[in-house]
């Protein structure tokens, strides 16, 4: 293990944490096998059958709902000889069946069948699919943790992650959301850590999103984050746990800002989502929007965006989006939310490239960096911008102004934490 | 893909129909976005859909579904010269290939968009693609778009205009690396 706490300052990194081959290794299980993740949305697999193959941190998993209605989340991994049970993103299957020797799992992950049994002696309860240690749902987001040992998922969610999946699922008339038709991926050539990073970075968007803010002017950008280093209240949000926001809530000057609309672009919503928490706080809901933030490590709240961040090496990480729908109002609401995901997020998008291609750069510059520079004073990053400023709310929240380094230090206090412990 | 007798096309159109998507190809290979966004009709949809182009292209999230308004906002993005992911402009060339055309006008384009029977002035025409792409702004990874492109060409004012794109990518369902040039 690396000194991670030598690595780790309060206000700078070492840059080696992005390249370096054997800090991935020790990420995948300090972090990903050994913490809370997440692997999806309940809607995803609403009905028996269905699945959907997710990764935790490098492994490949199978989340699936059972004919008991529970969900399981199982390794992608015929437990005879090792062959991928499902190879393809999403499917529906009343057992999975490998195809190699024709071993038949259930659902539960149960080895149920075996071509010519009578040459093994082992009982079959001994063979089933390995699986996730914990599953826990929390309204709707399954997260999961590999090895079983983090204890509850209240514990690792904490204020932060139940506050910031509240005030998304809450926008929904029905209390719940679900999900887009599909998962659009976005292969981005750096390590995955640049993406909590930058996802809730409020101090690049002048600069990395300036052809964005010129070329569409409309944009609720204008009223959050831009306007100079104070010219707005929006704020930069450690919550502890790793999970980190940047809360544009204090900025809108109008209520669904955050959908680029008014009440009377999108009636039918305001009036289902009134009849359903009272016109007061549906006002309220309707002014302070969805959150934008990071629940650490992988899944990240982008307004009405899900995205999960995938490591894949050193060097490469996969961000997956979909955009959010909510239930109970009609198509054309949802509709609009899938073009606003079409125009931020993904590969092809106005906004996200930028980050990406910036990621990428970061990346170029560090990968020559090792963990024995640290001692010599190279290669370290600086993350220190607004330290002095932030304040303990009352709430617990360590907050400081949008373009302030909050949310980056919130990751990596707990990165530190984690990959220390 | 030839189309009843109805459908087809002549030679003349054929040699004019290929020289629209030669020209298209290499302006859209140097990044010349103002003399590429000269070629579409007020109606042109850019689409790059995440699978199959099958259904409504408004039902799914897509790489890319560009009504005209948000193909503008595109080019006006790539022009501002600050689009880094962008810049500088990949170098990039396309192979295209396999080109056929029809006469639209059997309710069966390639591209729902447009809704309009193009009658005798409108074209369907399909083409393999292979786009060699050089990530000169980070990685400089040399990147292959291969792809099935549908085009929509309809003829305003004599000259043959783009009404509709489409690019099935062969890796469509898989992650994409960056995606702003003109695919
Ligand atoms: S490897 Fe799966 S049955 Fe043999
Ligand atoms: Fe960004």
């Amino acid at each position: 293990m690396h000194a991670y706490h030598e690595l780790v300052g309060a206000d700078q990194v070492h840059g080696s944490l992005y390249g370096d081959p054997g800090v991935f290794a020790e990420e995948m299980r300090q972090i990903f096998t050994r913490g809370w993740v997440f692997v999806g949305h309940e809607s995803e697999v609403a009905e028996p059958g269905q699945w959907v193959t997710r990764r935790i941190g490098r492994e490949p998993m199978i989340l699936v709902r059972d004919r008991s209605e529970a969900l399981n989340v199982l390794a992608n991994r015929c437990s005879h000889r090792g062959t991928a049970l499902c190879w393809e993103h999403r499917g529906r299957d009343s057992s999975f069946q490998c195809t190699y020797h024709a071993w038949n799992f259930g659902l539960d992950g149960a080895l149920r069948a075996v071509p010519y049994p009578a040459g093994f002696e082992k009982d079959h309860a001994e063979l089933g699919l390995d699986r996730a240690g914990q599953v826990e749902s929390y309204r709707g987001f399954v997260f999961a943790n590999l090895d079983g040992s983090a204890g509850p998922l209240s514990g690792h969610l904490g204020v932060g992650g139940t506050d910031m999946i509240d005030r998304l699922c809450d926008l929904s008339p029905s209390d719940s959301i679900t999900l887009g038709p599909n998962w659009l991926g976005h292969a981005v050539g750096s390590n995955w850590k640049m993406w909590p990073e930058s996802d809730n970075d409020g101090y690049h968007l002048n600069w990395v999103h300036a052809s964005m803010v010129s070329s569409a002017p409309d944009t609720y950008y204008q009223e959050t984050v831009l306007g100079g280093e104070t010219g707005n209240q929006s704020l930069a949000v450690d919550w502890g746990e790793g999970h980190v926001e940047l809360d544009f809530r204090p900025s809108y000057r109008r209520e669904l800002a955050w959908l680029g609309a008014s009440r009377d672009k999108v009636p039918g919503y305001c009036a289902a989502l009134e009849q359903a928490r009272g016109v007061e706080a549906a006002g309220r809901l309707l002014w302070d929007g969805p959150p934008h933030g990071l629940i650490f490590p992988n899944l990240f709240l982008g307004e009405l965006n899900i995205a999960i961040i995938e490591p894949v090496a050193p060097d490469r990480m996969v961000q997956w989006h979909t955009a959010v729908q909510l239930e109970g109002v009609d198509e054309s609401f949802n509709r609009r939310l899938l073009r606003q995901s079409e125009a931020a997020m993904g590969p092809g998008a106005f906004i996200v490239p930028d980050d990406a291609v910036t990621a990428e750069r970061m990346q170029l510059a560090m990968s020559g960096l090792g963990v024995h520079d640290a001692g010599v004073r190279r290669g370290w990053v600086d993350m220190s911008r607004g330290l002095g400023r932030e304040e303990r709310r009352a709430d617990g929240r360590r907050a400081a102004l949008i373009s302030d380094e909050t949310t980056n230090r919130g990751f990596w206090r707990q990165y530190r934490t984690v990959m220390a412990r | 893909m030839s189309g009843g007798p109805t459908q087809q096309v002549g030679e003349a159109e054929r040699r004019e129909i290929e020289a629209f998507v030669f020209h298209e190809a290499r302006l859209a290979d140097t990044s010349q976005y103002g003399e590429w966004e000269a070629l579409v009709t007020e109606d042109m949809h850019y689409w790059v859909p995440a699978g199959p182009a099958l259904g409504d292209p408004a039902a799914g999230l897509s790489y890319i579904n560009d009504n005209r308004a948000r193909l503008a906002t595109r080019i006006r993005q790539l022009q501002t010269g600050k689009r880094h992911s962008q810049t500088p402009a990949s170098p990039m060339c396309r192979a295209v290939t396999n080109v056929e055309a029809r006469r639209a006008g059997d309710g069966s384009g390639g591209d729902g968009g447009d809704g309009g029977d193009g009658g005798g002035d409108e074209y369907v025409v399909t083409a393999t693609q292979v786009v060699y792409e050089l990530a000169v702004q980070s990685t400089a990874r040399l990147q292959l778009w291969p792809g099935r492109v549908t085009y929509r060409l309809r003829r305003v004012d004599g000259m043959l205009r783009m009404a509709a794109k489409t690019v099935e990518l062969v890796t469509a369902s898989e992650p994409q690396p960056n995606l702003t040039f003109l695919l």
